[in-house]
């Protein structure tokens, strides 16, 4: 009877690190499928998606960003209504597009009475790709270069180092394309912001990189008298422009822990398969 | 420096200031009219009055604007209370008259603005005042910028756009810098910074400065345009921290011409001289001892130092009666220009 036991015991492992080799089999795909948390895929597109409407923004995967209120010494600053946005982003040979998506049921378009502010959308972006400058609006030695589009149908190009001292460049390279669109389940904005890829302008961001571009976004609720620091803004995200490194660290990781487990299910059920031979035999 | 005991502001060489007596104000709008035509008839600006002059006791312009919060929460200037941004029916719409249908075309109409039925506008309460009759009362207000020692919107603007002039103090707004956010136009507790929605950057009273720096077609020095204008000459122009100059006697020495509302810690550099109107009638029309604008009202508007202020115009006053001299009366009456608008007193410093 115990001999049987001591028999069986290996097959019932080798059974249970099957399953679990079965299990890892199944999971691989989706484990695959995993972005880095902090992530915007970019996809490569044949044709412009200038426009917000554009059914080829349907095969771009989307980042849910979280948004917060920025820290900042302006009135109210805490007093932000936009929590996340949806950042899609695809490029072509030349240019980039970035979409943003966000759910904001009033269209505050006028700037036009003194009470009035227009809802208003940035992306910022280092101006030296390499680095991460401080979030809020970088930092006198380190700049960021700031997409802004507003509802009055205006867009800029901006550079800052640091809050209070954005600059408008007077020949934009950036241009916008904005539509009223369903987000969830109401009213909001869906916002296309287009560069070329390649600039050779100072303190422009350099979007031809061999590395990751950071990137981080901001809005402003005109209804809720949102403007300057008073806006909602995400963490530092990136672009991965950078060289396929074999994956993002956390995709490595679960691979790693999926081949190791595929190693042990092999040993154990070589020596299950010897033992019970030796076992056999004698 | 001339201002060892005069105090303006840290890293100003010189402070420019206003006395506005508002005994001699008649409410003609002949300052309103010449700021208009000199800086607010762009696009844009057609709301905006830089100088005003509205009815006191009323709402002013913009309406209620001292219900809408601003300055500094006490004198040590940390602190700023926020305030809100007027509407643009509390300032009044830009209405369209028809005067070429009715003066050319002889359209039988009346004159009032087209295709709106306003319910308020720049002063809409004129004349109204206060009190009954016999004893009613109202004076006139004229306003511009205070162009303050302690200015809460300069503090307001996050950019740095709305700043202090290094030679004189004058507060102005670097269009360049400017991006609309209206931090000033809620911050400033005397709304006097506006915002222009075709620029889409907040502008105000520049104290004329290029007439101050004689930068016109001929090449003078002139005193701002309101005061130019001023039928009556109700205005001193000069510098706080001209020692030999009236202005500096009447705020300094005398203390008869206050700031406006100094509990918003702003320290203002227009000065008024307190308004001093007939007594009250009795029933019969007899003159009663008793003052028509109530003091309360005047330390509304000036702080409890109106009270001195009016007692040493009324003892001075008091002295010419009896055939003696007062230099402060003198002051007050003076008709020399010179003495009037001393703009040129610190031009070779």
């Amino acid at each position: 009877m115990s001999e049987i036991v001591r028999g069986r015991r290996p097959l019932l492992v080798a059974g249970l690190l099957a399953g679990l080799l079965v299990a890892s089999a199944a999971l691989a795909p989706l484990i695959a499928d995993a972005r880095p948390a902090r992530e915007i895929p970019v996809e490569d597109v044949e044709e412009s998606l200038a426009d917000p409407g554009a059914e080829g923004w349907s095969d771009v995967p989307a980042a849910t960003v979280p948004l917060a209120s920025a820290p900042s010494g302006v009135p109210n600053a805490d007093d932000t209504t936009v929590r996340e946005v949806e950042v899609e982003a695809a490029q072509t040979d030349q240019r980039l597009f970035v979409r943003l998506r966000w759910a904001d049921p009033s269209d505050d378009r006028s700037a036009s009475s003194p009470r009035a502010f227009a809802d208003m959308a940035a992306l910022q972006f280092p101006v030296n790709a390499t680095t991460q400058p401080a979030i809020a609006m970088g930092s006198a030695n380190n700049l960021v270069n700031v997409w802004q589009w507003s509802a009055t149908n205006n867009t800029q190009e901006l550079l800052a180092g640091g809050p209070g001292t954005t600059t408008v460049f007077q020949q934009p390279e950036v241009s916008t394309q904005a539509a009223r669109s369903t987000v969830g389940e109401g009213d909001g904005w869906s916002v296309v912001f287009t560069r070329d890829l390649d600039t050779s302008v100072d303190n422009r961001t350099q979007l031809a990189a061999d590395a990751d571009v950071s990137v981080a976004v901001g809005i402003w609720n005109g209804e809720n008298s949102e403007r300057a620091g008073q806006k909602a803004v995400s963490e530092w995200y990136y672009f991965p422009f950078g060289p396929d490194d074999g994956g993002a660290p956390f995709q490595t990781i679960l691979w790693a822990v999926a081949g190791v487990a595929i190693a042990l299910v092999i040993a154990v059920t070589a020596i299950s398969v010897r033992r019970t031979r030796e076992e056999g035999e004698s | 420096m001339a201002h060892d005991d005069v105090d303006i502001a840290e890293g100003v060489d010189h402070q420019v200031a206003m006395v506005m007596d508002l005994n001699k104000c008649i409410g003609c709008q002949t300052c309103t009219v010449a700021c208009k035509t000199l800086w607010t008839e762009r696009e844009g600006t057609e709301y905006m009055y830089w100088n005003n002059v509205e009815t006191r006791p009323g709402k002013g312009y913009p309406r209620d604007w001292e219900e809408k919060g601003g300055g500094w929460e006490s004198e040590k200037h940390i602190n700023r209370s926020v305030g809100e941004i007027p509407s643009q029916q509390d300032y009044g719409e830009n209405w369209e008259f028809d005067h070429e249908g009715i003066l050319k075309e002889g359209e039988d109409k009346a004159l009032e603005p087209e295709n709106t039925d306003p319910e308020w506008g720049p002063n809409w309460d004129e004349d109204q005042g206060a009190g009954e009759h016999p004893n009613n009362y109202y004076f006139y207000f004229p306003r511009i910028c205070n162009h303050c020692t302690h200015p809460s919107c300069v503090e307001a603007c996050p950019r740095k756009a709305i700043y202090k002039r290094e030679e004189d103090g004058v507060v102005l707004v670097d269009q360049e810098r400017c991006r609309g956010y209206r931090y000033c136009v809620e911050g400033c507790p005397y709304k006097k910074v506006y915002y222009n929605a075709v620029t889409k950057r907040s502008e105000k009273c520049v104290f004329c400065y290029p007439r101050i720096e004689g930068e016109g077609p001929d090449d003078e020095v002139h005193p701002p345009a309101c005061a130019d204008q001023c039928t009556t000459q109700l205005r001193l122009v000069g510098y706080l921290d001209d020692q030999d100059g009236p202005i500096y006697k009447l705020v300094e020495q005398y203390e008869v011409a206050l700031p406006l509302h100094p509990e918003y810690q702003t320290s203002p550099n227009v000065y008024y001289i307190p308004p001093v109107a007939p007594p009250q009638h009795s029933e019969d029309g007899e003159t009663v001892d008793v003052e028509r604008i109530p003091r309360s009202y005047l330390e509304e508007l000036f702080g409890e130092q109106v009270n001195d202020a009016l007692d040493t115009i009324e003892r001075e006053r008091a002295k010419v009666e009896r055939g003696g001299h007062s230099e402060l009366m003198e002051i007050l009456q003076d008709k020399n220009p010179a003495q009037q608008y001393r703009l040129e007193v610190f031009a070779d410093d």
